[in-house]
């Protein structure tokens, strides 16, 4: 099954991003977003395949992605 | 002309000037010259060692006599840090004087206590929300001018009569939908950060009201988002040239995001804070003080708590963990806060972390517009200059947040 993932680069590969995002994608990794600015690549993968990415040289962490909610606008807290 | 004799205070005011001016006699002498009206200013410069000078060089601070007029020119003008009054200091020591206080606040607190003296409490006012009075926004000089503040939420009713003929750019992250409000968040939390000196109707309820609002859409028109949205966001912030980032948002996890405190990290060393809720998972009445959450347990991103007009802890408003980052930093206004909301029908007042969360942005671009510092050094003027309340850390970190000038 596909997941949503974030992953982090390592401070010490933000200069070379896309030879990591070859590696993710070899590594199954289906690439949405590339966010240079703060060296976070965003994709999906199959769950399987998850853990191995970790292991990419250049990932600093793959975490699986949350869904933030806001309470219904007519709810008093928010 | 002097309005603070008495009360332990000389009737002059300390002049604390900026860091441009520290080192520099002669330009400083003329600041204090300019701004005092005094026709000589005495340096610790001039070789004869005065008794009295008036201008202290090496500490950058001054003393003067100033009139109403001077006074309010003086904590407009930029040059100078800080406008305060002179007061007569005295050792600490078991003086007749110090018992007497010490009297004096025993009797307050025990009044205070036993329920006859009341606490803080703020209202809004016809022409002020209680927000920005109990932070100072009010009374200060800065207005955001040159600062750019990014609001990533549900995005920004961007037909409002209250933002027309602002420096706006809008984008959305959400797939299928545009920038503009479908929910009614965005519009509110961007008011109380960015909106309008003057309103086209009611009271103020805006902090930096000249500031470039970048207007980043992240959640959707059902008010949900997922990370790749939310990280999106704050990637084109940064890009764009933020200098404050406000997310009302988050998700009740107590686990540290290594994605979001990566980001929060390299926001703060582009020069980009990073400020967020601290969450409303806590029932206090009920004996549960709830938890920081995601992203705002993250270490270099600010978490907000939620205070009242009384100024005490909200309801809701989440408490520290001990998790590493899963402390509130700082509070602001949070109870029935007053601003925009989506046409037609214009206002609307509700309360969350969420609502003190752009307090503290709007207060943050204040504090860069006026001392120029980003990143971490502005983080550290806003924790230093938050009120501290009678209340836990644990619940409100430094105290709640204040204005410069104020």
């Amino acid at each position: 099954m596909p997941e949503q993932i974030t992953v982090s680069l390592a401070d010490d590969a933000i200069g070379r991003i896309d030879e990591v995002v070859t590696a993710l994608e070899h590594g199954g990794m289906h690439v949405d977003q590339v966010l240079r600015p703060i060296g976070v690549i965003t994709g999906s993968v199959d769950t399987q395949l998850v853990r191995a990415l970790g292991s990419v040289a250049g990932v600093a962490a793959v975490e699986p992605q949350h869904t933030v909610r806001l309470p219904p606008p007519d709810s008093e807290v928010q | 002309m002097v309005e603070n004799v008495g009360a332990g205070l000389t009737g002059r005011y300390l002049l604390v000037l900026n860091e441009d001016l520290l080192g520099d006699d002669a330009a400083a002498r003329a600041a204090v010259q300019e701004i005092s009206g005094m026709e000589r200013v005495v340096s610790t410069h001039d070789g004869t060692a005065p008794v009295h000078p008036t201008l202290f060089s090496e500490l950058g601070v001054a003393v003067a006599d100033l009139s109403a007029d001077q006074l309010a020119a003086a904590r407009a003008d930029r040059r100078l840090l800080g406008v305060e009054p002179e007061r007569v200091q005295r050792a600490i020591g078991l003086s007749e004087e110090y018992l007497r206080g010490f009297r004096d606040a025993a009797q307050f607190l025990h009044s205070r206590v036993a329920g006859t003296v009341a606490t803080a409490q703020f209202g809004d006012t016809d022409k002020l929300t209680w927000g920005l009075q109990a932070t100072g926004v009010a009374d200060s000089p800065e207005t955001g001018a040159g600062i750019t503040v990014a609001v990533l939420d549900t995005g920004l009713d961007l037909d409002h009569p209250d933002f027309a003929g602002r420096d706006i750019e809008a984008r959305s992250f959400v797939e299928g939908q545009t920038a503009q409000d479908g929910q009614g968040h965005g519009t509110h939390v961007a008011g109380t950060a960015c909106g309008a000196l003057a309103p086209t109707t009611g009271r103020r309820y805006g902090v930096a009201h000249e500031a470039r609002i970048l207007v980043g859409k992240v959640l959707g028109d059902d008010g949900s988002g997922t990370d790749a949205d939310i990280l999106a966001g704050i990637s084109w912030a940064i890009a764009s040239g933020a200098r404050v980032i406000s997310m009302s948002l988050g998700a009740d996890v107590r686990e540290v995001s290594t994605a979001y405190e990566t980001v929060g990290r390299r926001a703060l060393a582009a020069g980009a804070l990073v400020v967020a809720a601290a969450g409303n998972n806590a029932g206090r009445a009920s004996g549960d003080p709830g938890f920081v959450g995601v992203p705002a347990n993250s270490p270099s991103i600010m978490a907000v708590g939620a205070v009242d007009g009384a100024l005490a802890i909200a309801d809701f408003s989440a408490a520290s963990t001990t998790v590493e980052g899963g402390q509130v930093d700082i509070a602001g206004p949070g109870v029935d806060v007053y601003s925009s909301w989506p046409e037609p029908r214009g206002t609307n007042t509700i309360s969350g972390t969420s609502m003190a969360t752009p307090h503290v942005a709007g207060i943050a671009a204040l504090w860069s517009q006026r001392t120029g510092a980003t990143g971490q050094q502005l983080w550290a003027q806003l924790v230093q200059a938050a009120q501290r309340l009678p209340l836990p850390a644990s619940d409100v970190g430094s105290g709640l947040v204040r204005a410069p000038g104020a």
